[in-house]
C-alpha cells in the first residue's frame, strides 16, 4: 500500500461540561507509515491519551471531534459513525498503562484473550483458546496452558500486561497504541515489555505509537517522537534528530534535563520544570508553554507560534527555539530583567538549567 | 474516575486521572456538601406531624373517639376535612391523635435500639477479642429472626400494650443498630486520637465516652432517622395484623379498619389519608437520613433484613 | 469442599441457638403443659391437688380430675427436668417430624404447617420473580443511559416504593384492581394453576414492588461504579459492542450487592407476607401465624418460629456459600 497508515490533520477536541468547554486537543497533525513507530510524549494534561483515544473511538459523548483522522485511507469518524463492528479491536488496537485493572477480575484470562477471536474473526471456542495459548507463548508466557485457566489476580504485573498485549495482538492489527504500557510496572520489568512490544512490532510490520511521559522510555526506540504540551504539538521530529540536540523546543529541552539518569548521585532531588501545568478551560492566548519558558519573549504570550520546519524533518513549534539566534537573544534578555515576560523568576531555572547544554540559567 | 464511555453525565467528572490534571471541581461531590433544600422541606413537615401530635389535646378539633362529628362515611367537607369513618367520627382528628401512637412507637423504639444496641456495639468494637466473638454472637442470632416473626414472637408472650410494641420494634432495631456502632467503633478505635489519649493514661471507659462515642453519634444520628421511619412501619405492620396495642388508635389500625371492601368502595378516604400521613411521615424521615448519611459520608450504613 | 462442610456446621450451629432461644423464651414465659396436654390451665393446679382450693368450677375448664391428669402429665413428660434437657428432647422430637399439637384443633403442628406452606412459598417465590424482572431490565436500562429520563424516574419512583409501607401499598392495590377497576377476583382462588397465578399477581405485586425498588437502586449503582473499571475501556477497545459488554462484562461483578440482599431480604419477604396474607385472604402461613399468636396457640407459635428462622437461616447461609462460589475473589476462609 501507499501513503501513510495513519493520517491525522488539525485535529481539535474537546469536552462539554458545565464550567465550559474543554479544550484537550488543540490543533495536532502527524502522519505514521506503516510499519513505522511513533513516540508521543507529555505531561498529564497535554492531549496526548485523548488523541489515542479519538482514533480508537474511546470518547464520552460529551467530546466534540473537528478535524480529519484517516486510516488507511479510510475516514474514522465516518466509521464511527456508522459504529463499525469490526474495526477496532481488529485493524487498530490499544492497550492501557495498569494491567490489573484493565483485565476484568472475574474472567479467566485465557477467555478475556479468546473473546476478540470469537468476536471478531469467528473462531469457535476451542480454536479460539487454542489460538490463546499461542499468543501467550508469543508473548514469552511460560506455561501457557496452565495461564489459560488462571485468573487476573493470580498472575504478576509482568505477566499480566503480556497477556494484555496478546489479547491487542490476537486479531493482527496493523496498528498498535500503547498508552504508558510500562509505568504501572516495575522498573526492571519495563524493559522486558518494551522490548517485547519491539519485537513483536518488527516480527508482523504493525505500526506502533508509544504514549508516554518519560522521554526516556522512547530514546532509541521509536522512529520518531512527537512532543505535546497542551493539547500541541511543540516539536516532532525523528528519534535520532531529537536526541542529537537535546531538543529544540524549551519544553523538549526541559524533559531531557528532567529525566533521572543512572550516573546521577544518590539522594539528588528531583528536577521539576518550574511553573504549572495550563487552564484547560476557554482560550488561551499564545503559546501553552510560555509561562513556564525561559526563552520566552512578550511575543510568545501573545502568539501562538506555528508548528515549522526547522530542518528536514525536524518541525518545532516555538518562537526562539533552543540554540537559535532568536533563543539566545531571548535567553540573555530574561536574564538580564532577572524574569520571564511571564513573571517567573530565573532563579527558578536554576536547578534544572545544570542538566542542559547551557549548563547554567 | 474514569472517562465513561456509555453514560453521560451531568455533572462533568474530571477527565482521566493518568492524562489529564483537572482542575476543575467534582460537581457531584459539591452537591453533596449541601444538606440540601428537600432535607428541611422533610425536617419541616416531621415538624408539622410532631407538634400535632404534642398539641392534640388543645387543638381545636373535634374529639377522635365522638360519634356524629360528621355523618356517616362522609366524603372529606369543610366540617370535616379528612371525612368521616364508618361511626362518623371525624378522620382529620383521628389521624392527628392517631399519630400520638405511630410516632411514640417510632421514638421509644429507637431510644431502646439506640440504648441497647450502641453499647452492646461500641463495647464489642472497642474490646475485641472474646467479648467481641461473644457479643457478635448475639448479635448474630438475633439477626437470623425476621423481624416481623420476632415481633410475633415477643408479642405472643408478652401481651399487647404500648410498653412491649416498643419494646418490640425496639428489639428488632438492635441487631442493625449493634453492627453499626461496631464497625464504626472499629474503625475509630485505630485512629491517633485513641492512642493519644490511651498514652496520656485515660481509662477505657473514659476513651470510650468520649472519643469514641462522639464519632459513633454522627453517623447513628442519619440511622435514626431511617429506624424510626422503619419503627412507625413496624407498627403499622403490627397493627395491621391486630398485634398491635389493644387500647387506642395508630395509623396502622386506622388503615385497617378503612380496608374492609365494602368500606374501600364507599368510602376510600378512611385509609387513603391514614395511608397519605403515614407515606409522607417516613418518606421524610428517610430522605432526611438518608441526605445525612450523604452529607456525613458514612459508607457501613446498611439496615438488614425485615 | 471442607469450605461448605464447616458453613453447614456454622449454620446448623445458628439454628439450635435460634431455636433454643425461642424454645427457652416460649417454655420461660408460656406455658410448658402445652407440648403435652394441648391446653393450659388458668387454675392453679399446685392448690387444687393440693386442696388448697375447693370450688374450680367456672375456671377455664379444668376440674380437679383435669388436675390430676395434668400433674401425672408433668411426671410422664419430664417436665419437671431442667430447661435444656427438655430443649434436646424437644429437638429430638422435631427432627423427627414432631412440632406438637395445636391447641385449636388438636392437630399436629406438622401438619397444619404443611397445609399452608406451599401457598406462602408460592407467593414469596412470584414475588421475588416479579421483583427481579422488574428490578434488573430497568437497572440495566438506567445504568445504561445514566442521568436521562428513564433513569431519573426509575430512581424517584423507587424512593416512593421503599418509602410506602406494604400494608398501604396492599390496600391501595387491592382498592385500585380489586374493588374500583374490578380486574382481580376478591378471593384467592386455587382451583387450578390459572387461577391460582391470577390470585397471586396482586398479592405478589405487592411485595414485588418495594423490593423491586431495592434491588434496583443497589443493581444500578453497582452498574455506575462497574462502567468506570478500566476493564470496560478495555472492552471497548476490543470493539465489542454495547450489550455484549453489558451482559458478559459488567453485569456479573455488579451482582454481588444484589445476591447478598436477596439473601436478606426473605426475612422482609416473610414479614411482608404475614401481612400481604391478610389483606388479600390468603390461607398461607402468615395467616396462620397471625391467629396462633392471637389466641395464645403455643405449640403453633413455637413450631412456625422454629421452621421459618430455620429456613431464613439456611436461606442466608447458602447464599453465602453461593457467593463465594461465584466471585473467585473471595477467599475460601473464614
Amino acid at each position: 500500500m501507499t501513503g501513510p497508515l495513519v493520517s491525522i490533520e488539525d485535529l481539535h477536541v474537546s469536552f462539554l461540561t458545565e464550567q465550559g468547554s474543554v479544550r484537550a486537543v488543540d490543533g495536532v497533525s502527524f502522519d505514521l507509515e506503516p510499519g513505522k513507530s511513533i513516540g508521543i510524549v507529555g505531561e498529564s494534561g497535554s492531549g496526548k491519551s485523548v488523541t489515542a483515544k479519538t482514533l480508537m473511538n474511546l470518547l464520552p459523548s460529551y467530546a466534540q471531534v473537528k478535524g480529519s483522522m484517516k486510516f488507511d485511507g479510510r475516514d474514522l469518524r465516518e466509521l464511527a459513525r456508522k459504529k463499525e463492528k469490526h474495526f477496532w479491536g481488529v485493524e487498530m488496537t490499544m492497550i492501557f498503562q495498569d494491567p490489573m485493572t484493565s483485565l476484568n477480575p472475574v474472567k479467566r484470562v485465557g477467555e478475556q484473550i479468546a473473546e476478540s477471536l470469537r468476536v471478531h474473526m469467528n473462531r469457535s471456542r476451542r480454536e479460539a483458546m487454542t489460538e490463546a495459548g499461542d499468543l501467550l507463548e508469543q508473548v514469552g508466557i511460560p506455561e501457557p496452558g496452565k495461564r489459560l485457566r488462571q485468573y487476573p489476580h493470580e498472575l504478576s504485573g509482568g505477566l499480566r500486561q503480556r497477556v494484555v498485549i496478546a489479547i491487542a495482538l490476537s486479531c493482527g492489527p496493523r496498528l498498535l497504541i500503547a498508552d504508558e504500557p510500562t509505568t504501572a510496572l516495575d522498573v526492571t520489568v519495563q524493559k522486558h515489555i518494551l522490548d517485547l512490544l519491539d519485537g513483536l512490532r518488527k516480527e508482523r510490520g504493525m505500526s506502533m505509537i508509544l504514549i508516554t511521559h518519560d522521554l526516556g522510555v522512547v530514546k532509541g526506540r521509536t522512529d520518531e517522537i512527537m512532543v505535546m504540551y497542551g493539547g500541541r504539538t511543540m516539536e516532532e521530529a525523528s528519534t535520532s534528530a531529537l536526541f542529537e540536540c537535546d531538543g529544540l523546543h524549551p519544553y523538549t529541552e526541559a524533559l531531557n534535563a528532567t529525566i533521572p539518569r543512572i550516573d546521577t548521585p544518590s539522594h539528588t532531588r528531583l528536577v521539576p520544570i518550574p511553573g504549572k501545568p495550563p487552564e484547560v478551560i476557554g482560550r488561551i492566548e499564545g503559546c501553552p508553554f510560555a509561562p513556564r519558558c525561559r526563552y520566552s519573549t512578550s511575543e510568545c504570550l501573545t502568539e501562538m507560534p506555528p508548528l515549522v520546519e526547522q530542518e528536514q524533518g525536524h518541525f518545532c513549534a516555538c518562537h526562539n527555539p533552543v540554540g537559535t539566534p532568536e533563543g539566545i537573544k531571548a535567553r540573555e534578555a530574561n536574564q538580564n530583567t532577572g524574569h520571564t515576560p511571564a513573571g517567573l523568576d530565573m532563579k527558578e531555572f536554576e536547578a534544572f538549567a545544570v542538566h542542559t547544554e547551557t549548563g547554567e540559567i | 474516575m474514569r472517562l465513561n464511555l456509555m453514560t453521560r453525565r451531568r455533572g462533568f467528572r474530571g477527565l482521566s486521572p493518568q492524562d489529564e490534571d483537572s482542575s476543575l471541581i467534582d460537581d457531584e461531590r459539591k452537591e453533596k456538601r449541601k444538606i440540601g433544600f428537600g432535607f428541611w422541606v422533610a425536617i419541616g413537615w416531621m415538624v408539622l406531624v410532631i407538634m400535632a401530635a404534642l398539641l392534640a389535646p388543645i387543638l381545636p378539633i373535634p374529639d377522635p373517639d365522638q360519634t356524629g362529628a360528621g355523618g356517616r362515611l362522609d366524603a372529606p367537607n369543610w366540617d370535616n376535612w379528612f371525612g368521616t369513618d364508618t361511626n362518623g367520627r371525624d378522620m382529620f382528628s383521628r389521624t392527628i391523635w392517631g399519630s400520638r401512637v405511630s410516632l411514640t412507637v417510632g421514638f421509644f423504639a429507637i431510644v431502646f435500639g439506640f440504648a441497647v444496641g450502641g453499647p452492646l456495639g461500641i463495647v464489642a468494637g472497642f474490646f475485641k477479642g472474646a467479648t467481641d466473638k461473644f457479643l457478635s454472637i448475639i448479635i448474630f442470632i438475633l439477626f437470623a429472626f425476621p423481624g416481623l416473626v420476632l415481633a410475633l414472637l415477643i408479642i405472643s408472650l408478652l401481651g399487647q400494650t404500648l410498653a412491649v410494641v416498643c419494646l418490640t420494634v425496639g428489639v428488632i432495631g438492635v441487631a442493625p443498630i449493634a453492627r453499626l456502632a461496631r464497625a464504626i467503633t472499629i474503625s475509630t478505635a485505630e485512629r491517633e486520637f485513641v492512642a493519644a489519649s490511651r498514652i496520656l493514661g485515660s481509662t477505657n471507659r473514659r476513651i470510650m465516652i468520649r472519643e469514641i462515642l462522639p464519632n459513633v453519634t454522627i453517623p447513628m444520628g442519619a440511622l435514626a432517622f431511617l429506624g424510626m421511619a422503619l419503627a412507625i412501619v413496624g407498627e403499622g405492620g403490627l397493627a395491621f395484623l391486630g398485634l398491635s396495642v389493644e387500647e387506642g388508635f395508630s395509623w396502622g389500625k386506622m388503615i385497617v379498619l378503612g380496608s374492609a371492601s365494602r368500606t374501600l368502595q364507599k368510602a376510600p378516604w378512611v385509609s387513603m389519608f391514614p395511608i397519605g400521613v403515614m407515606f409522607l411521615t417516613v418518606m421524610s424521615l428517610n430522605y432526611a437520613g438518608d441526605r445525612l448519611r450523604d452529607f456525613f459520608d458514612v459508607r457501613e450504613m446498611g439496615i438488614g433484613g425485615g | 469442599m471442607g469450605f461448605i462442610l464447616k458453613r453447614i456446621a456454622q449454620m446448623v450451629a445458628v439454628i439450635i441457638a435460634a431455636t433454643f432461644l425461642a424454645f427457652t423464651a416460649m417454655n420461660s414465659l408460656g406455658d410448658p403443659l402445652f407440648n403435652v396436654v394441648g391446653f393450659h390451665a388458668s387454675v392453679d393446679c399446685e392448690a387444687v391437688l393440693a386442696g388448697e382450693i375447693e370450688d374450680v368450677s367456672g375456671q377455664g375448664g379444668t376440674d380437679v380430675g383435669d388436675c390430676e391428669v395434668v400433674e401425672a402429665a408433668r411426671e410422664k413428660y419430664h417436665l419437671n427436668d431442667p430447661l435444656p434437657v427438655r430443649y434436646v428432647r424437644w429437638a429430638g422430637d422435631v427432627i423427627q417430624g414432631d412440632l406438637g399439637i395445636s391447641f385449636k384443633n388438636s392437630m399436629p403442628v406438622t401438619t397444619i404447617i404443611g397445609n399452608r406452606i406451599p401457598k406462602s412459598i408460592f407467593l414469596m417465590v412470584v414475588a421475588e420473580i416479579f421483583a427481579l424482572i422488574i428490578a434488573v431490565p430497568a437497572a440495566i436500562r438506567a445504568a445504561y443511559k445514566a442521568n436521562r429520563v428513564f433513569d431519573k424516574s426509575a430512581t424517584v419512583s423507587s424512593f416512593g416504593f421503599i418509602s410506602l409501607p406494604n400494608f398501604a401499598l396492599g390496600v391501595i392495590l387491592f382498592y385500585l384492581f380489586v374493588v374500583k377497576w374490578q380486574i382481580f377476583p376478591s378471593r384467592y382462588e386455587d382451583d387450578d394453576l390459572f387461577s391460582r397465578l391470577r390470585s397471586t399477581v396482586l398479592p405478589g405485586m405487592t411485595l414485588a414492588l418495594p423490593l423491586a425498588a431495592t434491588y434496583f437502586r443497589l443493581l444500578r449503582t453497582d452498574l455506575i461504579t462497574t462502567l468506570q473499571e478500566d476493564f470496560v475501556l478495555m472492552a471497548k477497545a476490543k470493539g465489542l459492542s454495547d450489550s455484549w459488554i453489558m451482559f458478559r462484562h459488567v453485569l456479573r461483578p455488579s451482582l454481588f450487592s444484589l445476591v447478598t440482599v436477596f439473601g436478606l431480604s426473605t426475612g422482609g419477604l416473610i414479614g411482608g407476607a404475614l401481612v400481604v396474607e391478610q389483606i388479600f385472604v390468603i390461607p398461607g402461613l402468615g395467616r396462620t401465624f397471625v391467629e396462633a399468636v392471637i389466641r395464645d396457640d403455643f405449640p403453633l407459635v413455637l413450631g412456625l418460629v422454629t421452621i421459618i428462622s430455620s429456613s431464613f437461616i439456611a436461606i442466608n447461609f447458602i447464599v453465602d456459600i453461593f457467593y463465594s462460589v461465584i466471585d473467585p475473589r473471595v477467599s475460601r476462609e473464614t
